[in-house]
């Protein structure tokens, strides 16, 4: 029996048009996972809202039933963190995407929740402006996403991840209360509940409105594509390229299984021959870019680069980005499923962790590729498997558990970008002790009494465990 | 009836760190505590916390005691000074991260990363004396802010003791994390209300090799504001301020405004940087490179707000902070951080209490209508009762602070009284 009955349809019907209602279950299905496809449920209810006051109304309505609510973008996220759990309303800000005003002056953009992360760079970038955040999503993902994940992306090196770039929100409490945090000046007066609602992937409530940074966009770039014999070598030259006092915009690595996936895919024109490669852009003033690029490539030759090539023009930039943004899609013709790790290192420890990869993928006799934000220390091991075979499955399950272990033993983290969601919930206590996962409940408590904001997320229940039946599929990261 | 009280403190404090750990208070810290603790190890201060708990005492971490002797109306039973626990616990210069118990002083963390040319480019007033507790609970910046961001922006982990004496963590050692909530964000400008921060984590970034600035004055604040904003749509510049006449002699100036614009990198950016500077505001001032640079820089970044009789920051959107220090009046002398919208105001002569508080509703007004806000550094204390230190922020953000202090500090015994809405 839901607890979606009638009535309370009824009570939608009156804050909605009828098409912002979806409660058939052939339609429902589309909601029935993000981009983490293990786990997958419908909600019982589909509820799309225009505007603050319809979401509000839809919370308090929810709120009078002691029902429970998952927040939805765009449902691009990677670690289940709009899966339906135990939450039969679902509420899609995705109608909610206007741009409110844009303030070329103070260089903020006032958007509701649903607008798509790239319309607001598109929205300036003809004055020369950019929105920092730049997951690989960017064509889809919305902001309100974005908020909830914290969600970084290949320029997160330089410019920080999604809160560094928040100024204010408007957040509709699981009440139905509409509160303003923040403000459109950099400092405020009281708790920092902005930061605090940013990375809380939904359970503080949602978000309808957010004040965000702009960024002026640099003079110029230079991409440099520099191969290596092997992986041990190319992450050698990250650590002596940040020794050298450079912070590069972005510095990817892909390993010898991506780049010969990619080519075979796409004929971008990566050395085949090379056992990994480093993509490093770097960005300001034009006046000191070329002794920056050379000073990156002599680095690059110390550490062994077998070579270092310099993209000559923007299309042959632009062929590189495809290369590295492009590389999930090409694995998906080596097997027929993988599994995508987001553990994060120390930067450091990246030859370690990736000896410990390919140590896991020979005892576990299984594929795997890398393919990462190297400057970040940002894993992103895909596994490869073919879930036809229940034992391929079990052993990419516990090779990836073996990772994050990895990562948490060398001082990292489960998740740099892609959030815990429900797909890393079983491995929170390897990071945090019971007194902190205590602390982290009670913060959630002050914007959710009750837990109804996407239940089930983020914290373990104390005792629980939650079993995976098989790891995620794609991960266009 | 007080002295059997303290005394009684005393006694018990003793027996958790021992006599020589507890002390009476230097003249700055008498204002925000009225007997000082050491403590040595984190389970000194977990223990600490519990019989302060248990009695309800007040207490608050002490740095240097500079923000909350400026603030508070009356001092709390007991401060912590955070002065015995001032290691760094872990520096990776290629990790580009350092850990530090929150003792430490921002002058000596960055001492100790100076030969790997990295720095935490946070730049408070007086990095000397304001520690990484400072730094963080009264969420200090200084100039680079425009460039290198606040405190929020690089810190990424952080240990604090909360309440019922638990030692708890959030975030971690690496620079991209999303793990569980952000409890750094919490304990970012919450002026020790929430817990106790004994060590923290900070992204760290490469000294640029090198540095210069442009020194222009100019006769109105206006005309000196309109430059700024001309330079800052033109140039990243590393900071970009501008002194009120009266804060500008100590560069020689001649009763002007003062325009200084920061600008970094390889000598080559530098070259560009400074041509454009010229072509953009034209022959007058100077810009000093080298020595002569870091100079200016450091006066610039040491200009002390503390010891004002009446002081305060005030943060509106950068391109209306111009007309907002004007409509503050003409009796205030200011710093304006102008690309970030945030400056530092004094009243130059000690005002009467009457006058002190009808300045402050006045400037606060002044902020509200720019959609800013506005709180006081320091005040003397003859007339800190009539004044509110914070805005009150709107009913509804309150309402959760309320909720998030009473879950975090349910015995109130963190530093009460003295942040926003009275918690």
């Amino acid at each position: 029996m839901s607890a979606i009955d009638r009535k309370l349809l009824d009570e939608f019907r009156e804050i909605l048009d009828a098409d912002g209602i979806v409660s058939r279950a052939t339609e429902l299905k589309v909601y029935e996972c993000d981009g983490w496809t293990v786990e997958k449920r419908a909600p019982d209810v589909l509820l799309l809202p225009r505007s603050t006051a319809q979401l509000s109304a839809i919370l308090a309505a929810l709120h009078r039933r002691g029902v429970a609510f998952v927040p939805r973008g765009a449902g691009t996220g990677l670690s289940g963190g709009c899966l339906s759990l135990n939450a039969p309303a679902m509420i899609c800000t995705s109608r909610m995407n206007r741009i409110l005003e844009i303030d070329f002056d103070n260089r903020r953009v006032e958007a509701e929740s649903g607008v798509v992360n790239l319309h607001v760079t598109n929205a300036v970038k003809s004055k020369g402006y950019f929105y920092a955040p730049d997951p690989s999503s960017q064509v889809a993902c919305t902001i309100g996403g974005n908020i909830a994940e914290n969600s970084g992306g290949p320029h997160t090196l330089k410019y920080g991840v999604t809160t560094n770039h928040v100024l204010a929100l408007e957040v509709v409490l699981p009440d139905g209360e509409v509160v303003e945090l923040g403000g459109p000046a950099e400092e405020r007066c009281g708790y920092d509940l902005v930061g605090v609602v940013v990375g809380a992937e939904g359970t503080a409530g949602i978000v309808t409105r957010a004040t965000l940074k702009l960024m002026r966009e640099p003079e110029n770039h230079r991409t440099l594509l520099a191969a290596f014999p092997d992986a041990d070598t190319a992450t050698r030259a990250v650590s002596m390229i940040i020794a050298s006092g450079i912070v590069p915009a972005a510095l990817e690595m892909m390993d010898q299984l991506i780049i010969r996936a990619v080519e075979d895919a796409f004929n971008v024109g990566l050395p085949l021959d090379a056992g990994a490669v480093l993509i490093i852009e770097l960005e300001g003033l034009e006046a000191g870019l070329t002794a920056y690029a050379d000073e990156v490539a002599k680095t690059a030759n110390l550490a062994g680069a077998s070579s270092v090539r310099l993209a000559r023009d923007e299309a042959e930039r632009a062929l590189l980005w495809k290369a590295r943004k492009r590389a999930f899609g090409a694995v998906g013709r080596l097997a027929p499923n993988y599994a995508t790790q987001d553990g994060v290192v120390p930067r450091t420890c990246l030859p370690r962790i990736l000896r410990v990869i390919a140590d896991v993928s020979r005892r576990y006799d299984l594929r795997i590729g890398n393919v990462f934000h190297a400057g970040d220390g940002n894993l992103h091991p895909i596994i490869l498997y073919d879930e036809r075979e229940p034992d391929q499955v079990r052993r990419a399950i516990d090779a990836g558990r073996e990772i994050l272990k990895a990562c948490i033993e060398m001082g990292g983290s489960l998740t740099g970008e892609h959030g815990i969601g429900v797909e890393k919930i079983g491995e929170m206590p390897l990071m945090f002790s019971p007194d902190d996962l205590r602390v982290m409940t009670e913060l959630r408590h002050v914007f959710d009494p009750m837990e109804r904001s996407n239940p089930g997320k983020v914290i373990p229940q104390p005792g629980a465990c939650v079993e995976v039946a098989a790891p995620r599929r794609q991960a266009p990261i | 009836m007080a002295a059997t009280t303290s005394s009684n403190l005393a006694n018990r404090l003793n027996s958790i760190v021992g006599a020589d750990r507890v002390r009476a208070p230097t003249d700055t810290e008498a204002r925000a505590a009225d007997a000082i603790v050491e403590p040595a190890s984190i389970e000194e201060i977990c223990e600490i916390v519990r019989m302060c708990e248990a009695d309800r005492i007040a207490l608050a971490p002490i740095g240097a005691a500079r923000s909350l002797a400026g603030i508070r109306r009356s001092p709390v039973a007991l401060g912590i000074s955070m002065a015995r626990l001032a290691r760094i616990v872990a520096y990776e210069p290629d990790d580009m991260t350092i850990v530090a118990e929150s003792g430490i002083t921002v002058g000596k963390l960055n001492a100790a990363m100076a030969g790997a040319r990295q720095r935490l480019p946070v730049d408070p007033c007086g990095p000397g004396m304001t520690t990484l507790g400072s730094l963080i609970g009264a969420a200090h910046s200084g100039p680079l802010r425009l460039s290198e961001g606040a405190s929020r922006d690089l810190l990424i982990g952080v240990r604090f003791v909360g309440h019922g004496g638990n030692l708890v963590h959030g975030g971690g050692r690496v620079v991209k994390n999303v793990a569980g909530y952000d409890l750094m964000k919490l304990m970012g400008g919450a002026f020790g209300t929430l817990g106790i921060v004994t060590e923290a984590t900070f992204k760290v970034r490469p000294i640029p090799s090198d540095y210069s600035i442009a020194v222009v004055p100019y006769a109105r604040a206006a005309d000196a504001f309109a430059a700024a904003c001309i330079l800052n749509d033109a140039l990243p510049l590393s900071n970009l301020d501008i002194l009120s006449p009266a804060l500008a002699p100590r560069f020689n100036s001649t009763s002007q405004f003062l325009l200084l614009a920061g600008v970094s990198g390889s000598p080559l950016e530098i070259g560009c940087q400074a041509g454009r500077i010229r072509d953009l505001v034209g022959a007058r001032g100077e810009i000093l490179s080298a020595d002569g640079a870091l100079r200016s820089y450091e006066l610039l970044r040491d200009v002390d707000f503390h010891s004002a009789p009446l002081a305060a920051q005030i943060a509106v959107p950068p391109a209306s902070l111009a007309q907002v220090l004007e409509a503050c009046g003409n009796d205030i002398e200011f710093r304006a951080h102008a690309g970030s919208g945030v400056a530092q105001i004094i009243l130059a002569d000690e005002p009467l209490a009457e006058v002190a508080a009808k300045t402050v509703a006045r400037w606060r007004e002044v902020a509200r209508s720019a959609r800013g806000s506005l709180r006081l550094i320091a005040a003397a204390p003859a007339f800190r009762d009539s004044l509110e230190f914070f805005d009150t922020p709107n009913d509804g953000a309150l309402a959760l602070m309320r909720r998030l202090k009473a879950a975090f500090d349910p015995a109130g015994i963190f530093n009460p009284g003295c942040f926003v809405g009275g918690i």
